[in-house]
């Protein structure tokens, strides 16, 4: 009789696949912070228009979302590498930087955070503007300066605002992360991808990492949905 | 102690201010009438520059800005020796009504935490608010936000009160309660300018009225003066249509 699954190579696969989590999930959370800064500059540059920046932030943000994210990690893994090169040979800068010693999991990360903040900055930009002029109004009023303005007013409230679209980024953003084994990180995907060649049971290693993905979603989603809930707790009206 | 002088307001070619003069001493309060779009909102929002104006000069307590030349110190010295109130409230929606009242005091004049509670508390018992600290505005009725509106205008403790029509967005009922703060802020002997649409409220509260339209002062008075013997035939019209509409 034909099986249609070898059951015990599925379940077998699963330790060695999730001995890899730490890999994709620090890339996606690495990615998100540092795509949190670069959205939030961006984002201001826009809103401030600031000559000179704000042509490049449109430029990059025009780019990233018209260029495939696996091309933009290749240019990535192999751009990077090349520019240090050149700047060490012609220019003498970053004499201690080793290009080959850079871990792919670093231009993974890199990668990441150049797609992701180009996205982020979009649902930043429009979050901010979307807090009430009043309340901008009412910081300049009391003196405040334009820094303490955004992180203690606007930034929480456009925090509220923005965390259903920058959770589901980050959830787009750990599916994409199964590209990284391209530039030869083993995450969850190079690893499901490396046993089933091995047993030549790939149906059987891709259900178990999709197995894999599906419940750190889950998980991610309701994480959100709590963080959600606090980010927005004042806005929850009791008739006084 | 306030000194306004010749001062201009363009928005692109419109021109709402058209050279507003105008001195308050200490401890006056001057309500500022008119009908919409005269330019009374401006005028208050020129003054601590949440509007700039185009040119001029602003003087709150011997800080002699020139609006054209105007630094952002100078800007931050206006800001920090007013204090206003909107009339859409706009309290920090994100922050407590206790942490409305102390971020003033802790991020501009970064007062000690302790001591910035400690006079925060002080303020929001004179407006009558402190069973309700840890409330958020959208928690609380609007008169109870306004009222939070004046603690944290007072906090700051500053050299005048700017009202932008403190009542116009609450419902009547509510109106009374603060109307009963702003007097009783008014009682402290602080200067006040009050733009507002209750007449009998300005009337009742103001050492000085100012009538306003079309960028300009129009007369200006005792409230006796201005609501017995209106000298500008303007100003009676305002006055006799506005209160029959009450």
């Amino acid at each position: 009789m034909e099986n249609l699954l070898d059951l015990n190579f599925l379940i077998d696969s699963f330790p060695a696949i999730v001995s890899r989590l730490p890999i994709t999930i620090g890339i996606a959370v690495g990615s998100l912070v540092l795509s949190l800064f670069i959205g939030v500059f961006t984002a201001l540059i826009k809103i401030y228009k600031v000559p000179v920046l704000s042509v490049i932030s449109s430029v990059y943000v025009s780019f990233i979302r018209g260029t495939p994210l696996l091309v933009q990690i290749y240019l990535v893994f192999y751009g990077i590498p090349k520019i240090i090169y050149y700047l060490q040979i012609e220019y003498g800068w970053l004499q201690s930087a080793d290009v080959n010693s850079i871990a792919p999991e670093v231009y993974a990360l890199l990668a990441f955070s150049i797609n992701l903040g180009a996205y982020l900055s979009e649902t930043i930009r429009s979050a901010i503007e979307s807090v009430d002029r009043g309340q901008f109004e009412a910081a300049k009023a009391i003196g405040m300066s334009p820094m303490a303005m955004m992180l203690k007013i606007i930034f929480p409230q456009a925090l509220a605002v923005a965390i259903p679209n920058l959770g589901n980024m980050f959830i787009s953003t750990i599916k994409d992360t199964s590209l990284v084994f391209i530039i030869g990180v083993v995450d969850i995907m190079g690893q499901a991808k490396i046993l089933g060649s091995r047993g030549l049971a790939f149906f059987e290693v891709y259900i178990a990492v999709s197995i894999v993905y599906w419940i750190l979603c889950i998980i991610v989603e309701r994480v959100l949905v709590k963080i959600e809930k606090r980010a927005r707790r004042y806005e929850r009206g009791i008739a006084a | 102690m306030i000194k306004l002088e010749n001062i201009h307001k363009y928005y692109d070619s419109q021109h709402v201010l058209k050279g507003i003069n105008l001195n308050v001493s200490k401890g006056e309060i001057v309500s500022i009438l008119g009908p919409s779009g005269s330019g009374k909102s401006t005028l208050l929002r020129c003054i601590n520059f949440l509007e700039q104006p185009t040119s001029g000069v602003v003087e709150i307590g011997g800080k002699r800005v020139d609006v054209e030349s105007a630094s952002k110190a100078d800007v931050f010295a206006l800001r920090t020796s007013t204090g206003m109130v909107f009339q859409q409230y706009n309290l920090f929606k994100n922050l407590t009504l206790l942490d409305n009242v102390m971020i003033g005091l802790t991020s501009v004049k970064q007062l000690k935490k302790d001591e910035a509670k400690k006079k925060s508390l002080d303020i929001l018992e004179r407006v009558g608010l402190t069973n309700r600290l840890n409330h958020y505005p959208a928690q609380l009725s609007g008169g109870q936000q306004q009222r939070v509106g004046i603690a944290r205008a007072l906090a700051l403790n500053p050299e005048v009160l700017l009202f932008d029509e403190p009542t116009s967005s609450l419902d009547p009922e509510l109106v009374d309660e603060v109307l009963a703060t702003i007097r009783s802020v008014a009682a402290t002997g602080k200067t006040m300018f009050i733009v507002t649409h209750e007449l009998q409220f300005a009337r009742e509260i103001s050492d000085r009225i100012i009538f306003m339209e079309d960028g300009l002062i129009v007369e200006e008075g005792t409230a006796e003066q201005l609501f017995t013997q209106p000298k500008a035939e303007r100003t009676k019209q305002f006055l006799s249509k506005a209160s029959r509409n009450k």
